[in-house]
């Protein structure tokens, strides 16, 4: 098994490599396709010959500890940043690196670094299992999915520079990165892993190199270099504890002390990285980037890193102020940016909150540390990342067709695209529709709450209660856009011919992904999700959520019954609608006969609350209450030490 | 005891339960309005007609939408007595109110449309209160079903008096007394025509008035939840407070849909979470 | 079994008219009169509607109006002309701007002549529409 692990690592970096000389589409793609099959056979591989058994660690052949070669990633990486930021003008970032490689000097030099465990440098759980299935699985379909994307996205703007071998080298880099980050058990090698999903998500923001762009490349790049630069210094204080850069050893318990110190600075790194508040911009800023990036880093997998390692953070955590602290950053962020996604138009920056408010909700599960909420939060990971990821790669789609990210512009969706709309209704009933991932975790994580001692559990289930129904109504809104119909014309009804082959193949696989895992999510919790998060806490309560038949039902009923809508009803002819408009001619063009035999053009918007709901206010409190939260959570890691 | 049978039991009998309430109210309306009223079995006698008459298609997905949403209310009320976990069930009651709004919402005619949206700000009004309601009497009893429930010692209503009038508040919008400018409301009580139901006819309509007798019934069994002494006992207090509601609704003046939302959310907030976040202190 | 004589929901439109006919059907709604007791509801939407009841007549602007209520209005349907505007032009029959009785615009089933029209005499016309839809209802049945 371990050999796949090392190709899985190696592989994309030499298809990353490979990809950055190619630059004729008709030999990039085939490779694209060939490396992403091959990606995804390895996943699968992976898992097989580990066998959901219980952890397994293991090292570099050899015995070779990677101390120098890491060393040297970094200076090389911190290189790299320093010349960029130097040509963009942008000093932040090059002193924030400058200060990590510092550190991590520091301690080499001094030779306070201890040698880590030649036979502990990786570890592979159920956990991992299911974090690789989703990077080669879902990640490849991304990769995949954007050869068609990027070739019509790139014909819509001409004026954007081509440069197709940077981004698809990139995109492999990335799942090489991803890789190494959820099997690493030594901390300073994963953190080296984290580094590279930090730049690559820098860059691939930045692909555009507009103005605009580099600014938003630039705010995700520092801000997940502050998180790195917390990921340093805990490192630099678990230097000297024994087993200290150990991960599994570190999280088996909860833990206190300088220990506890350093798990309240991996978790500041895990926050940046998942976009959490106050952190949240640079998710905002990363929708301007083209469509399969914001599918593969902002929802299937980039941000998922920073809730992996608060996953793994949790048993450590669990109980402790620390722990409650995370809890309520990743809850107040989900119920804040619900409340900004209601009031906001752009469909690309409504997914973006959801996934930032879902990966609240995995890292409000994290912080308490119980089997159940580990439960929960995998599920949600599995959940969202088929959901999200289909989300994001279906209104890439759109976009390219219909040239709006507006939701007013969604409408009649079924009508002009009606296999699209489909996937896209596979898609919203899989993130919200009572069933499917997200509630059901929400259900778990509610009654899970009732469990929690004292007022927080309360205030946990007052901001769920609260959030959940934001949910509803801003994917309520779009659902009303997408369902509506009218007549169309010839050439609107051919606008869906050419979409690529590419696409709907991916989307079409991910759709049905959603579908089948909802009609396993028994199997999944008895065979992998349960026993992880029994095995994960060696305390607390050992309840499991159960699932039963009837639920089960109602949710593959719930998920499958839009999208039959759908189906069903793009078949039938649409004939011109005779609606009431006070005895006045109407039709779905919208023009109405008026007063004085004039006419006049109707438009029908969405409710945005703009007069009860202030977005913007509403998430600089948000912001501000989660940097105090942080800070204070920070501190008292010091102060308890 | 099979609770399959209650299941069953509540699909036959709810519609009854909520067309005879829906009648009463009519009645007791009328006579508070000093007329006669129409026969007590008249909201019957409309869905049959309804039935019998013509359906005009606007739009192909809101007969299979309807349809869902009446599917999805009785199923809620099935699950409830059918021993399912009380949460789950306030996330598909949700789902079944969130189908009503599609189907309108789709239609994509004015008044139509505008009725959806609104009906969408009342959903948000009104769901949070369902969730934490039912996290309230989980809490209280330590069960997670209706059975459950009802054989704890512990009265609910008694630990929580706050959800209960805060359920009070609520159940004037999901009994459609409130607000008046959005829609489904009895006939005269909209604003926007007939609202969310304007481009309806026919059958459509009828699945629109048979959902909202499952509702009705499901408010019943709500109630019957808070006073888990005896289901009597927590139907007659649904009586009750139903009567107050059709006072209310004949002697106040109408409330608008921002109102509506901000008032619900406070009463949440405060009362039913208040509640709540008391329960968790005391330290049940 | 039909439901339709229990259950008839009525759209009330007034064409061009004094609005004295409205005043009478309003009153029927009133505890005086109470047609609610024989289930009938107004309601403001043809398609809701199995009776449409027409007060005043038809002028330029409002033929589209009617002809669309009407159309609009789902099977089986009736219409009742009440007062002399709805059913010839009454008093203003010769006005540069009437074009004459409902009639003229969509077919007529019950005529409830008076100027006002009386609530009894616009009650008894709804009985008769009433009796008009059944009728209607058994040859589409």
């Amino acid at each position: 098994m371990s050999a796949w692990i090392a190709f899985l690592i190696a592989f994309p970096l030499v298809v990353g490599a490979v990809l950055l000389v190619v630059t004729r589409p008709s030999i990039r793609n085939p490779i694209v396709l060939g490396a992403s099959a091959a990606i995804a056979v390895a996943s699968i591989a992976t898992v097989v010959t580990f066998g959901n058994g219980d952890a397994v660690f293991f090292g570099l052949p050899g015995g070779i500890v990677p101390g120098q070669a890491l060393l040297a990633v970094e200076v090389a990486m911190t290189a790299f940043i320093v010349v960029v930021g130097l040509m963009n003008r942008r000093f932040l970032a090059p002193v924030m690196a400058l200060i990590q490689l510092g550190i991590a000097l520091f301690l080499e030099m001094t030779g306070r670094m201890p040698d880590a465990d030649p036979q502990r440098l990786f570890w592979f759980d159920r956990l991992s299992m299911v974090m690789v299935l989703i990077i080669g699985l879902i990640g490849t379909l991304i990769c995949v999915n954007a050869i068609g994307y990027m070739r019509d996205y790139h014909r819509a703007s001409p004026m954007t520079r081509g440069r197709r071998n940077v981004f698809f080298s990139l995109l492999f880099v990335f799942l090489a990165g991803m890789f190494g980050l959820v099997v690493s058990n030594d901390l300073p090698l994963m953190l080296v892993f984290w580094e590279i999903t930090t730049l690559c998500s820098f860059l691939l923001i930045g692909y555009t190199r507009t103005e605009e762009t580099i600014g938003y490349a630039f705010k995700a790049l520092n801000m997940n270099l502050l998180g790195g630069l917390g990921f340093g210094l805990a490192i630099a204080l678990l230097s000297n504890q024994p087993n200290g850069l150990d991960l599994a050893k570190l999280t088996a318990g909860p833990v206190s002390g300088t220990l506890l110190a350093a798990v309240a600075l991996l978790a500041f790194a895990g926050i940046t990285k998942s976009a959490q508040m106050p952190f949240s911009s640079w998710l905002i800023g990363a929708m301007y980037a083209p469509s399969p990036t914001s599918a593969l880093l902002h929802s299937s997998t980039m941000v998922k890193a920073g809730v992996f390692l608060l996953l793994r953070l949790s048993p450590a955590m669990s109980g402790s102020t620390v722990g409650y602290m995370v809890t309520f950053v990743g809850l107040v962020t989900f119920l804040m940016v619900s409340l900004v996604a209601v009031t906001e138009q752009n469909t690309k920056k409504v997914l973006a909150y959801s996934t930032i408010g879902s990966l609240g909700l995995i890292v409000g599960c994290a912080g308490i540390g119980t089997p159940e909420l580990a439960w929960v939060g995998v599920m949600i990971i599995i959940f969202h990342a088929l959901a999200k990821g289909l989300m994001f790669l279906v209104v890439g789609t759109v976009e390219n067709r219909l040239y709006t990210k507006d939701m007013e512009n969604f409408d009649t969706l079924i009508s002009r695209l009606p296999r699209v709309s489909v996937l896209a209704l596979v898609g919203i009933a899989g993130m919200f529709i009572a069933p499917f991932g997200i509630v059901v975790a929400k259900w778990a994580a509610i009654k899970a709450f009732l469990l929690v001692p004292g007022g927080q559990g309360a205030v946990m289930i007052l901001i769920m209660a609260f959030g959940s129904s934001l949910t509803l109504f801003y994917w309520g809104k779009l659902l009303i856009k997408v369902l509506s119909m009218r007549t169309i014309s010839d050439y609107e009804r051919s606008i869906e011919r050419r979409i690529s082959r590419y696409e709907w193949l991916t989307e079409g696989a991910l759709a049905a992904g959603v579908i089948a895992v909802t009609a396993s999510i028994g199997v999944i919790s008895d065979r992998v999700v349960g026993p992880y998060a029994l095995s994960a806490f060696a305390t607390g309560p050992r309840t499991l959520p159960v699932i039963d038949a009837a639920m089960l039902v109602v949710m593959l009923a719930a998920v499958l019954f839009l999208p039959l809508v759908a189906v069903w009803a793009s078949r039938r002819r649409y004939d011109e609608a005779d609606f009431y408009t006070s005895g006045r001619s109407g039709n779905s063009s919208h023009v109405m006969g008026a007063a004085l035999g004039g006419s006049r053009s109707v438009t029908l918007r969405n409710f945005y609350l703009d007069g009860v709901i202030n977005g913007a206010l509403m998430f600089r409190v948000g912001t501000l209450t989660c940097a105090g939260i942080l800070g204070a959570m920070v501190l008292t890691g010091m102060v308890v030490r | 005891m099979t609770e399959p049978i209650y299941a069953i039991l509540f699909i036959i009998l709810a519609p009854v339960f909520g067309g005879l309430l829906a009648g009463v109210d009519r009645v007791v309306s009328a006579r508070m309005q000093g007329r006669v009223g129409p026969p007590l079995l008249q909201p019957f006698y409309d869905v049959g007609k309804l039935l019998q008459k013509e359906a005009r298609e606007v739009n192909p997905v809101a007969e299979p939408l309807l349809l869902g949403h009446l599917g999805f209310m009785a199923v809620t009320g099935a699950l409830l007595l059918g021993g399912t976990d009380l949460i789950f069930i306030a996330f598909v009651f949700a789902l079944a109110a969130l189908l009503l709004v599609l189907a309108a919402g789709s239609v994509n005619s004015p008044y139509s449309f505008e009725g959806a949206e609104r009906e969408l700000v009342v959903l948000l009004a009104s769901e949070p209160f369902f969730i934490l309601m039912m996290a309230g009497v989980c809490k209280v009893t330590g069960a997670s079903t209706f059975a459950g429930v009802m054989a704890s010692p512990q009265l609910v209503a008694l630990q929580l008096p706050g959800v209960l009038l805060a359920f009070l508040l609520v159940a004037t919008i999901k009994l459609r007394k409130s607000p008046f400018d959005i829609s489904v409301s009895h006939h005269p009580h909209q604003e926007l025509v007939s609202g969310l139901t304007t481009d309806m006819s026919g059958r459509l309509l009828a699945y629109v008035e048979m959902a909202h007798w499952y509702e009705s019934a499901l408010l019943g069994a709500f109630m019957v939840l808070m006073f888990n002494w005896s289901i009597p006992l927590g139907l007659l207090v649904f009586a009750i407070a139903y009567a107050l509601e059709i006072l209310v609704d004949n002697s106040t003046s109408r409330a608008k849909w921002q109102l509506v939302l901000r008032s619900t959310w406070v009463a949440t907030l405060l009362f039913s979470g208040g509640n709540v976040l008391a329960l968790f202190l005391l330290g049940r | 079994m039909s439901f339709f004589s229990r259950s008839p929901w009525i759209l009330h439109y007034d064409g061009s008219s004094c609005n004295g006919c409205d005043i009478e059907v309003l009153a029927c709604l009133t505890p005086l009169y109470d047609v609610e007791r024989f289930g009938i509801v107004n309601t403001g939407n043809p398609k809701h509607a199995d009776i449409l009841l027409v007060t005043g007549s038809v002028n330029e602007r409002n033929i589209e109006i009617i002809q669309n209520l009407y159309r609009q209005m789902p099977e089986p349907k009736v219409v009742v002309a009440v007062g002399a505007c709805a059913c010839s032009g009454g008093i203003f029959a010769r006005a540069y701007n009437i074009q004459g009785g409902i009639d003229k615009v969509v077919p007529v089933d019950v005529y409830v002549p008076g100027c006002a029209a009386r609530p009894e005499s616009i009650i008894d016309g709804v009985v008769q529409g009433i009796a008009a839809l059944e009728e209607k209802r058994k040859k589409t049945a």
